[in-house]
């Protein structure tokens, strides 16, 4: 390819993305949400991997509480995340199967279901970025909002069940800063908000190297520090956890 | 001339301090009023227009010509709230509590409350400075580091604003000291005879704990039998690990029992979610809750998870007035639930992460920053839990070896079919 073609084909590929903005001051969710796909790695590279283990720390500041994360990944929907705070001890959640459930030293074991169950399965899908039409059937792009001196898209995505989730990318970078949902919990229904930033290429893919949730009362931190791409996982890595399928047992016994 | 100007100059000191002190209780009117607007459960405090209560209360404290009378504004301003919890404590109050004498964690290994306007023992720990010496429980604590207890413990009974957990605590500061050095303490006996004691002052029982930005606390957990009665105690609901796997041994180690008391006498709380926790061991039933905690923008359900493995047989849990907090969750939710019969003298009703804050005239301001409701759709703070089996300890059951709360939960759990 000379230097000519690949000149035009930038600016082809330019023009694309331009026309998708130039028009129409507010382009439409589709357009938004795939160019979020595409300025964070693109299809390919989403699809590329089939595993990851991410490593990362979680602090609560204003509580002084500090602790490590791990979140296990592999395609399609296997799932399986782990936070460890010394004070607190070990707080496990994964899907296994069609099994959405969560274990900790503080509340136990326990089986999500209904809306929870929902959410948890979806965020068990592993290149849920790309696949945001399987999961979300219905996305509208509602305006444009300052974020940071920055002007972003606002897009309500909705799920066959569950609470919409409200995506803010910004219109420059396209990359996706903020995230506002009301999240399904035992506790009840906590809104939740997102603060992405400070982007970084792990493996090929753009990821937010630090997220500021506030959920409810809380507000905590996660520094994402690496990712291991498509590493091999043990199978048992995702199996549930003896406390876990003792409840299952005993509820199926039932 | 030369007493002119100096009356000048006085007359000049005296207008300043005025202003002095009008400007710190506006600066303390204005901390309590933005308080309670940024951080109240309600946009609209007490379903009022807070505004509005700014523009009616400021122009009177302004116009306040002392600082009482700038301290009963504020106050009123709160009473419009109608809620608990939210109060102004004289500075004054805390001449009396802040005094502490010797600081330090050293402890003897007494316990001690206030009964019948006496600071009296009321255990002692095994193996402690205190038991080498022969204290015992129900002896009468009449002076501690040279200083008499009784006027402390007058004036804390006296004035309303002292809750009975903050007297108890400021007595029990007087028992402390420096770890290594002595408490040099007087007793009065079980025969009503005096007892002069130099009792060691040792590291406190159980093990340190840090939790984030609070301070490093000892924490422990006793367990034991009382027949086929199993019996827990723990200080606080701290050292999650350690804590929650020593529950969990507890009731799994208890399958034969006929019962278990939980004792949170002098429990002052720690991690809310511990007492969702350790209720799972003990609710089989799904979809049970504790209570309810609501918040400015969310409501969050203390949902209880039925472990596993439960405790079926009668709980029993004990209470006093220094419980509060978490263990007024804990016992509060299961008595509604009917999972446990609670036993002992009504608690501190401090169920919420209400605040204590110094402002800046000196005076104190406490304020809650949710509500929280009981499953049984009672408010915690300000009211407590209400024992089921209203209990007092006395002075001549102690000595005579008897913990009458224990024997009054023995007794119901023995007569349970």
């Amino acid at each position: 390819m000379n230097r000519r073609v690949l000149i035009l084909l930038l600016t082809v590929a330019g023009a694309a993305v331009t026309s998708v903005y130039g028009a129409d001051p507010l382009p439409s969710a589709e357009s938004i949400l795939d160019r979020y796909v595409q300025v964070t790695g693109g299809k390919q590279a989403y699809e590329k991997r089939k595993s990851e283990i991410a490593h990362g720390m979680v602090e609560f500041p204003a509580l002084g509480i500090k602790g490590t994360m791990t979140r296990y990944a592999a395609q399609p929907d296997k799932y399986y995340y782990t936070v460890d705070i010394a004070a607190i001890g070990k707080m496990e959640t994964g899907v296994t199967g069609s099994i959405a459930w969560e274990n900790s030293a503080l509340l136990g074991p326990r089986v999500k279901s209904g809306v929870e169950r929902a959410e948890a399965i979806r965020e068990g899908n592993m290149n849920a970025t790309v696949n945001w039409r399987k999961l979300y059937p219905k996305v509208e792009s509602q305006g444009i909002e300052t974020i940071d001196g920055e002007d972003c898209f606002k897009v309500v995505m909705t799920p066959a069940e569950g609470q919409p989730i409200i995506g803010y990318y910004q219109k420059k970078s396209g990359l996706q800063v903020k995230l506002t949902t009301v999240a399904s919990t035992q506790m009840g229904d906590i809104p939740v908000e997102v603060i992405a930033s400070d982007y970084k290429n792990f493996g090929g893919i753009l990821e937010p190297a630090m997220v500021i949730q506030k959920a409810g009362p809380q507000e905590f931190t996660m520094t994402l520090e690496r990712v291991e791409v498509n590493p091999a996982i043990p199978p048992e890595t995702f199996t549930l956890p003896a406390e876990v399928r003792a409840l299952v047992d005993k509820t199926e016994a039932r | 001339m030369l007493s002119r100007r100096w009356s000048l100059l006085f007359i000049a000191a005296l207008s300043t301090f005025g202003q002095a002190r009008t400007q710190l209780d506006l600066d303390s009117f204005e901390k309590v009023w933005t308080t309670i607007r940024d951080k109240h459960w309600q946009t609209k405090p007490g379903g009022l227009d807070w505004q509005a209560i700014h523009d009616e209360y400021r122009p009177q404290v302004e116009m306040a010509a002392s600082h009482d009378e700038a301290r009963a504004v504020i106050q009123e301003m709160l009473g419009r709230l109608k809620q608990s919890h939210f109060a102004i404590i004289p500075a004054v109050v805390y001449t009396v509590l802040d005094d502490e004498g010797p600081t330090g964690s050293g402890t003897t290994g007494i316990d001690a409350r206030v009964l019948g306007g006496h600071a009296v023992v009321t255990s002692v720990d095994p193996d402690s400075p205190a038991a080498q010496q022969g204290v015992r429980p129900g002896w009468e604590i009449e002076r501690t580091h040279g200083i008499d207890l009784e006027p402390l413990i007058k004036q804390g009974r006296s004035n309303p604003a002292i809750h009975e957990l903050q007297l108890t605590r400021a007595v029990l500061a007087r028992l402390s000291g420096p770890i290594g050095g002595k408490l040099d303490a007087v007793f009065l006996d079980g025969s009503g005879k005096t007892v002069n004691l130099s009792l060691d002052l040792t590291a406190p029982r159980g093990m340190s704990s840090a939790f984030g930005n609070l301070p490093e606390q000892h924490v422990w957990f006793e367990n034991k039998r009382m027949g086929q009665t199993a019996y827990v105690r723990f200080n606080l609901f701290l050292d999650l690990p350690h804590v929650m796997a020593s529950f969990q041994q507890t009731v799994e180690n208890c399958r034969t029992c006929d019962g278990l008391i939980i004792d949170l006498r002098g429990n002052p709380g720690g991690i809310g979610g511990m007492a969702m926790g350790m209720a799972g061991f003990l609710v089989d039933k799904s979809n049970q809750r504790l209570g309810t905690m609501y918040l400015r923008d969310s409501t969050l359900n203390f949902v209880v998870n039925p472990r596993a493995k439960v405790f079926s047989g009668p709980v029993a849990v004990l209470m006093d007035g220094c419980s509060a907090s978490t263990s007024e969750i804990f016992a509060g939710g299961l008595k509604d639930l009917g999972r446990a019969r609670v036993f002992g003298t009504p608690t501190a009703a401090a169920a919420l992460p209400s605040a204590f804050e110094r402002l800046p005239n000196g005076d104190g301001f406490q304020y809650a920053v949710a509500n929280y409701i009981s499953e049984g759709g009672q408010p915690l703070e300000g009211l407590g839990v209400t024992p089921d089996v209203v209990v007092e300890l006395t002075r001549s059951a102690l000595l005579a070896g008897h913990d009458a709360v224990v024997d009054a939960a023995i007794d119901w759990i023995r007569k349970k079919p």
